[in-house]
């Protein structure tokens, strides 16, 4: 947050003179962006709300009539349920083992293709990246019993490393795509400048592209976490063990064939979702400090 | 910043990635930085796309499946999709359900980005909570929906009620003429931030300088909007265009767990009619029949635009 | 002390009949997730007890019930799969229809008196048999007293014109109350076949013949659809609630007098509104009384490497063990055992008007297309008819399409 404020101080500097003869409207101006500012947050976090305080709610609470905004009552009784029932731990550590896993693959390989892709001419240059993409386009619902066969195939059913792969070509694409398309709108002068000076083309793309496409990186490395974390259809399929499963798998066991303790269900959601929030609210910091410091300005 | 002041290797000494500088090296270079992708696609993408795609010229059935021998059937699989009336109710929600969504998530998204770009105080605050949807497991965040839609305890309902646009509670996901709207609602609430992380990336690697010059010629906002601001992010836009229609057309949770495509196929789209063919049914063919259809329009669209966006760009 | 002597007994009978040297097999089971729901849960207590006795160890992997059908299809047409499956009962005939279900029909032949008839037919396609029932449940008719009572009517509906009776009359507009929650969609559907059964209709009838079209089956629909349609005695819940907390919610919020559901609902009406006050009856009978038989078998998987210990697992599960296993999670056995006035007398009070009913409970039609029929056909017959579509033109047109697909085959 310091640094989104420091970068605020200083942009506000530079407008400054720019903006003195225009007060009034400014300040109304100032007026509708943050009310703009609150519309948009609460109806995006509204529902998130909702989610917690139903968890937090008593059992009786959930089904009372009209609803209430604010809980009547706060217990933490779905937790306790929620955690003494499940191995959540387990649950959590396994989820983010995969996480970290995919993430690191499918960043490090998106960086080198997409890079590759924006900044080289080579055979399929063009036509590949499309390609890549057009791989996305199948629905994954269908593609579950090839990659059934093709697990069984290699002994990976029911293991977190045979969903690597699964996740790689559900997240790769995609990535591959996305950090082509940050690469592309580096500039080259930038990279031009950097081989003047003697870099090789590694040390240019190392010390001096890299940097710059930070941003993108930030968004393709976020994307691909939430979706691994949150990813429900292929883990559900392929993970059949206790001690394999995932938070995602830990939460839908929650939902029963009859009835459902939503509650429970709501604290899972909770609990499955606090960590990559968190995560996200680090990572959002690195997202404004990647530029903040007006690298492109130049 | 560091970057223009940090010393810099002479030109002339080796380093071990020098080997790529000239001759062979230089030609093989940039096929090994896209190695390992096309390898990981090969194997994971390719082969199971492609047997998706046969499929929808055998009889897989689950018998057929057992027994381990299917008969080619050429396009009958199509033909009986074509049959099938829900066949084209669900065509016609798919291209609502897509125009929808991808309209009002590029234009929401675009809207936010510009409106989170501002260097304001506690920009950090709003920016972590409007990504909050996206950050949501999607099936806690459907069910959290559906029960917030409830017609009897929905808190939609009472809010509804309680502003005075609507005198009672209303079954958003029970009627006919609302269910595929409510989901479209959810599906944007949950898809419009990741676009607006795109955007807010690209609007963030737009030198400022040509923001300020734009500032000085006096432009006002919306001539700015459109010939500073998007040409110098046409690329995320357009990425953005691309991701957002293929993961709308392969939104499946929201649907799946909201309506399951009803009432009355009035929220089935071609992406739920696939799983039911093919996980109630238990008819692959038939579903990968739709689902080959809808790779093959899929892949229309989009290399229709991404063409349209090269041709611009080349003016 | 009898009965663990019994129990003894009928393992070493089995082990002796069945795998006379006492190889040690390992059996992989999936059961849904519910009855493994915990580390503590009865269920591996149970199993410890099977492979102390056998020798046999045994792999559970729990698996949640709304995944179980799609991931069993994926795994055993991929040629893997369980040994040991646990499968609603609706799911045996589309298994066994492909050849991947265990024909066990020699195996059960001498020992199939010891099941409820409905329940044990349930596992039976084709005339073979291939699962044996785990355990069983039926829908009954929940009443809230004090509505009941407001509405100025002395006892429980017993037949349907006093069903529609006491709907109606605890409908009140004003206070938005209403007479009787229902499901709309698949919850609707289910929910449907016992009064198409107690009007004397039928759904498929045991020669094959679809018959959804004659008028007893198509009364049925319009005297349920009516009370929406008509009596506005159900609240608007009927057209989305698509599970059975959602088919619940109005009844304990109070709002409904009535609701048509299974044992199941019994936690969830003492966890969600502790002060209700309730209780359960057997359904309106019409033409005769009839509810419909829900619940899970075990079956073994066909070309398993492990059949002979996986039935004597088949056996251990559903056998009289299973009166006091059930119990445990407030289920009901399907043994015949489980229907002796002894047994029903140690059941808790409130489970007690399902094990009466039992005799009254019919499978549904155990086709291999059933699934389809009951979410594709049956669901949308009924989310029309609360619409407002005549119960005659969409049972004509359901009968039509069911003809359809079973013929299609």
């Amino acid at each position: 947050m310091s640094l989104s404020v420091a970068s605020s101080t200083t942009a506000a500097a530079t407008k400054v003179s720019a903006q003195r003869k225009v007060r009034p409207k400014l300040a109304l101006k100032r007026v509708l962006l943050y009310v703009s500012l609150w519309v948009a947050f609460v109806w995006s976090v509204f529902p998130f709300y909702w989610m917690i305080a139903t968890s937090l709610r008593a059992k009786a609470d959930i089904f009372r009539r009209p609803p209430s905004i604010v809980p009547q009552g706060i217990t933490l009784q779905n937790y306790v349920d929620l955690l003494v029932s499940a191995h959540f731990w387990r649950f959590a550590m396994n989820s983010l083992i995969l996480t970290l896993s995919v993430t690191l693959i499918s960043v490090f390989i998106s960086v080198t293709a997409g890079y590759a892709m924006a900044r080289h001419r080579f055979k399929g240059s063009v036509m590949l990246p499309l390609f890549m993409l057009y791989g996305q386009m199948f629905p994954p619902v269908l593609l579950l019993i090839p990659f059934y066969v093709q697990l069984r195939y290699l002994g990976w059913l029911d293991s977190l490393y045979g969903l690597i792969p699964v996740y790689l070509s559900y997240m790769l694409p995609l990535c591959v795509w996305l950090m082509r398309g940050f690469f592309s709108q580096v500039p080259h002068s930038l990279e031009d400048a950097a081989r003047m000076d003697g870099c090789t083309r590694w040390q240019a793309f190392w010390k001096v592209i890299l940097p710059m496409a930070q941003p993108g990186i930030v968004a393709v490395a976020t994307w691909v976490m939430i979706h691994s974390w949150n990813e429900f259809l292929y883990a559900s399929t392929f993970i059949l063990s206790e001690k394999n499963r995932t938070l995602p798998l830990g939460l839908s066991k929650l939902i029963g064939q009859y009835t459902t303790d939503w509650g429970v269900l709501m604290a899972g959601g909770v609990v499955t979702a606090a960590p990559i929030v968190l995560v996200f609210f680090f990572l959002q910091k690195h997202l404004v400090a990647g530029v903040g410091g007006g690298a492109v300005k130049g | 910043m560091t970057i223009a002041r940090a010393p810099r290797p002479l030109r002339l000494r080796p380093t071990w990635s020098s080997v790529f500088e000239t001759g062979l090296g230089a030609r093989v270079y940039p096929y090994l930085m896209v190695f390992p992708a096309v390898l990981l696609v090969l194997g994971v993408v390719v082969y199971p796309v492609l047997s998706g795609i046969s499929w929808s010229f055998y009889d897989v059935t689950l018998r057929k499946l057992n027994s381990g021998s299917f008969t080619f059937v050429g396009f009958k699989n199509f033909e009986r999709v074509f049959a099938d009336p829900v066949f084209v109710r669900a065509s016609i929600n798919t291209l609502v359900w897509v125009i929808l969504n991808v309209v009002a998530q590029l234009g929401l998204g675009l809207a936010l980005a510009l409106l989170l770009h501002r260097p304001v105080r506690g920009i950090g605050f709003f920016r972590s909570g409007i990504l909050v949807p996206w950050v949501v497991p999607s099936v806690v965040a459907v069910l959290t929906w559906r029960w917030m839609y409830d017609p009897s305890v929905g808190i939609v309902n009472e809010m509804l009620v309680r502003l005075g646009i609507i005198d009672s509670y209303r079954p958003w996901l029970g009627d006919t003429a609302t269910s595929l709207y409510a989901v479209t609602v959810e599906s944007i609430w949950k898809g419009t931030p990741f676009v607006m992380l795109l955007l807010l990336a690209a609007l963030q690697l737009v030198p400022r300088s040509i923001l300020e010059a734009a500032s000085m010629d006096g432009a006002s906002g919306w001539r700015k909007l459109w010939y500073v601001i998007l040409p110098q992010i046409r690329v995320s836009f357009a990425i953005a265009a691309v991701l957002t229609f293929i993961l709308t057309v392969n939104n499946f949770n929201a649907i799946w767990l909201m309506t399951e495509g009803g009432p009355l196929n009035s929220s089935e789209i071609l992406f739920t009619l696939a799983y039911k063919y093919g996980f109630q049914r238990f008819d692959l063919g038939l579903a990968s029949a739709v689902a080959t259809m809808l790779f093959v329009g899929l892949v229309i669209a989009t290399t229709l635009y991404l063409k349209l966006m090269q041709a611009r760009e080349a003016d | 002390m009898k009965m663990r002597r019994m129990r003894g007994l009928i393992a070493a009978t089995l082990l002796a009949g069945l795998s006379a040297p006492a190889l040690a097999d390992n059996i992989v089971m999936w059961v849904n997730g519910p009855l493994a729901s915990s580390p503590d849960a009865p269920i591996y207590a149970e199993l410890k007890a099977f492979e102390a006795a056998t020798g046999h160890t045994v792999e559970v992997q729990a698996v949640p019930h709304m995944e179980m059908e799609r991931n069993l299809f994926v795994a055993l047409s991929s040629g893997a799969g369980p040994d040991v499956m646990a499968l609603d009962i609706a799911w045996v005939a589309g298994l066994a229809d492909a050849g991947l279900l265990a024909d066990i029909t020699a195996q059960t032949a001498p020992i199939a008196a010891e099941y409820q008839p409905g329940p044990l037919a349930s596992g039976r396609y084709d005339q073979k048999q291939y699962a044996l029932p785990l355990y069983t449940n039926n829908v009954a008719l929940f009443v809230n007293d004090r509505m009941l009572a407001e509405a100025g009517i002395k006892k429980a509906p017993s037949n349907w014109a006093e069903f529609r009776d006491a709907a109606v009359a605890m409908t009140n507009k004003d206070k938005q109350t209403y007479g009787v929650s229902f499901g709309g969609n698949r919850m609707g559907a289910f929910q449907l076949y016992s009064f198409i059964w107690q009007n004397g209709g039928e759904i498929v009838d045991e020669a094959g013949k679809v018959r959804v079209g004659e008028p007893a089956a198509e009364e049925a629909v319009d005297f349920l659809a009516k009370l929406y349609t008509q009596s506005r005695a159900m609240p608007d819940s009927v057209l989305t609630a698509g599970n059975w907390d959602e088919v619940h919610a109005p009844f304990i919020q109070e709002r409904a007098g009535m609701v048509v559901t299974g044992d199941w609902a019994l936690a969830a009406f003492t966890k969600g509104n502790p002060n209700l006050k309730f209780s359960v009856h057997p359904l309106p009978a019409g033409v005769k009384s009839a509810t419909v038989i829900g619940g899970y078998d075990l079956a073994i998987k066909a070309g398993s490497k492990v059949e002979k210990p996986a039935f004597e697992l088949l056996r251990w599960l559903t056998g009289s063990r299973s009166i006091a296993l059930m119990q445990k999670y407030e289920r009901l056995s399907a043994t015949a055992a489980a229907t002796s006035p002894e047994a029903i007398a140690a059941l808790p009070k409130q489970l007690q008007p399902f094990m009466a009913q039992a005799s009254s409970g019919r499978a549904r039609p155990v086709v291999a297309q059933w699934t389809q029929i009951h979410s594709d056909v049956f669901a949308n017959v009924w989310d029309a008819v609360i619409r407002g579509k005549p119960a005659k033109d969409a049972m004509a047109e359901a009968n039509t399409a069911i003809t359809g697909l079973l013929e299609k085959k």
